[in-house]
């Protein structure tokens, strides 16, 4: 029997999710609905179901990051889930998903069209045609470039970060990496690291995206001071940089940045 | 208004073809005077080249003058004076020269300058000169004819771009309003309520209803009562209280004696918006919103108050959202246009947690 996991925080969608996807595919068991990201997260890991299908916008954590940290936690026997976005209106994202390995529904939900992914989540069970960790890597990065840029985001010059009663400037160039940890982020140069109070989801559309590429949910290097990525038995992938002794994880879903030409 | 004229070369381009145009219809004049003048004389070939010379050195002498001197695009008497001066000026010039030319080209003797005050020579100069003038006169027709066709064009083409900025801004307008986001949501939970509990579907489409009427319908020089407001704001907040369950609380307060207060509409909306979609939906356990209205000396104060997730340090001011960011922006310029020093709106974070938004603006009722 294959088993699913909804997460949308509107309960009347969640729950008409549920009943029109039942009424399409009675084999299917809706093991549980998640009100919000956070609890998708630890329901999707500790129940490990087949399919996804993830709201974009929540409260806590939208879909696509949902997703992201699954790639990155998910390990054991079963495979990845297969995962179905869900979204109402948002121009930009859907652009994304035209070109994605990934399926999306638009809310409010037609039943012909969930029916549709319905065939097409059970062709690819049945074939087990597993997805690569790239493709979302892949989608995201589009989502990032398509994702329309505030005005007040200009491409930031300078890091400013409180060290005592100071305020120390940072040239963005010499930052190695940057590193989330709850709510602030820890700068890093080669010989310096200071704390500031801003989410690394604001702090990433103002860095030069050549240079400093998010390379997993907490971690952004700047692809100028990685000198080797070397990739250990278990397939996982770690970064050398210059300048530092930390050898930051790569994510699955970010492989993709290492690997030879 | 920006004026719609042709670059430079295109307006060159277009003088060299008037005239090419109107070059042709002098030498007609031209032909049909030395028809005109064969009728009495005789001698056909003869006249008609000496006066298609006249016609062309005439042409030459008026045209360049006008298109040197004359500049303005409606003739006054100023420009009719100069052109009459420009024809008396190229009559006898334009005689003596065009029948000097032909003297030469046909090899037969033509009066010299001297032989020029006989009432012979003057009569026809005079001549001359009444054929320029019904050239200029006829060309000058040609143009106004043509000036008036442009014209209507142009016109034309500044009512589409007026309409079609017209309709821009409506859009961006009705964008700012109503985000697609929040109607599809909206929608979704309908058609799923149908389904789930008609009797609450019924309830959300009045709800939907009456927030897109008081949304849509108003316009923006419009005022309305808080007690009006205070019910659409009542119909969203009921909407998104269907859709967030129970993450989402609100209470809204207006205190009897404030019901006729007026106010602009679309003022305290946006706000509201800004409240859910920044401060309580994206916050896990949601929670409160609070409208209420009081009177502070002679001003109205409205607060919309939430306890989500706040304004958040960020790096200077929050990035400019989507939505709700557009609306309060219109907003703080639509009072500004309206009251100038006599009203405001802030900001701030509230206590323990969340937004507080206050407008201040001035207190007036209904006659």
């Amino acid at each position: 029997m294959t088993r699913a996991l909804i997460a949308e925080d509107e309960p009347i969608l969640a729950a008409t999710l549920a009943r029109t996807l039942q009424g399409l595919w009675p084999g299917l068991d809706i093991v549980a609905t998640a009100p919000n990201g956070v609890v998708a997260v630890e329901q999707a890991l500790a129940l490990r179901p087949d399919v996804l299908f993830l709201d974009i916008r929540m409260p806590g954590q939208s879909g696509l990051e949902v997703a992201e940290e699954l790639a990155e936690r998910w390990d054991g026997p079963a495979p990845f889930p297969h995962i179905v976005f869900v979204t109402a209106f948002d121009d930009y994202a859907v652009q994304a998903f035209e070109h994605a390995a990934f399926d999306y529904v638009l809310k409010p939900v037609s039943s012909a069209r969930l029916g549709k992914t319905v065939e097409r989540l059970r062709g690819a069970l049945e074939t087990r045609t597993a997805l690569a960790p790239d493709a979302l890597g892949q989608l995201l990065g589009q989502l990032q470039a398509l994702a329309p840029r505030a005005a007040s985001s200009e491409r930031l010059t300078t890091i400013r970060a409180a060290v005592g009663n100071a305020v120390r400037m940072i040239p963005v160039p010499d930052v190695v990496y940057f590193q989330a940890i709850d709510k602030y982020v820890n700068v890093v140069t080669a010989d310096a690291e200071a704390l500031i109070r801003v989410p690394l989801k604001e702090l990433l559309p103002q860095l030069d995206s050549a240079q400093f590429r998010q390379v997993s949910r907490s971690t952004v290097v700047n692809m100028g001071c990685v000198t080797s990525a070397v990739r250990d038995d278990l397939g996982k992938v770690m970064l050398t940089l210059r300048g530092r002794p930390e050898k930051p994880r790569v994510s699955p879903v970010y492989a993709h940045l290492f690997r030879q030409m | 208004m920006a004026s719609i004229s042709p670059p430079i070369h295109q307006q060159r381009r277009a003088r060299l073809r008037r005239v090419l145009t109107d070059f042709p219809l002098s030498i007609g004049i031209s032909a049909l005077l030395a028809c005109f003048i064969s009728l009495v004389t005789g001698r056909f070939l003869e006249n008609m080249l000496v006066s298609v010379l006249i016609g062309i050195v005439a042409f030459t002498i008026v045209y360049g003058g006008r298109l040197l001197f004359i500049k303005r695009l409606v003739w006054r008497l100023r420009e009719w004076a100069m052109f009459a001066a420009l024809a008396v000026l190229a009559a006898p010039v334009a005689h003596f020269t065009g029948l000097y030319t032909a003297g030469l080209l046909l090899g037969i003797r033509t009066p010299t300058l001297a032989e020029y005050p006989s009432a012979d020579r003057i009569s026809m100069i005079v001549f001359t000169f009444l054929g320029t003038t019904l050239m200029v006169v006829l060309i000058r027709n040609r143009e106004r004819m043509r000036r008036a066709q442009e014209e209507q064009a142009e016109a034309h083409l500044r009512a589409q771009i007026i309409e079609r900025q017209a309709l821009q801004a409506q859009l961006r307008l009705l964008q700012a309003q109503i985000e697609p986001h929040m109607l599809f949501n909206t929608l979704a939970n309908l058609q799923g309520l149908i389904a789930l509990d008609p009797a609450r579907a019924s309830d959300m489409l009045d709800q939907l209803i009456q927030y897109l009427r008081a949304t849509l319908s108003v316009s923006r020089s419009e005022t309305t009562t808080l007690e009006q407001e205070f019910a659409a704001m009542g119909a969203y907040l009921g909407l998104m209280g269907v859709r967030m369950g129970e993450r989402l609380r609100y209470r809204l307060e207006l205190p009897p004696a404030l019901r006729s207060a007026r106010l602009p509409t679309m003022l305290l909306q946006p706000l509201v918006e800004n409240a859910i979609v920044h401060g309580v939906e994206p916050k896990i356990d949601g929670g409160e919103i609070t409208i209420s209205a009081a009177i502070e000396g002679d001003s109205l104060v409205l607060d919309v108050r939430d306890t989500g997730l706040g304004l958040g340090p960020g790096l200077g001011q929050a990035p400019a959202r989507r939505g709700g960011g557009v609306g309060v922006a219109t907003s703080r310029e639509r009072l500004e246009a309206l009251y100038g020093e006599r009203a405001s709106m802030t900001l701030n974070p509230a206590q323990p947690q969340g937004t507080l938004a206050r407008l201040t603006l001035p207190l007036e009722f209904d006659e």
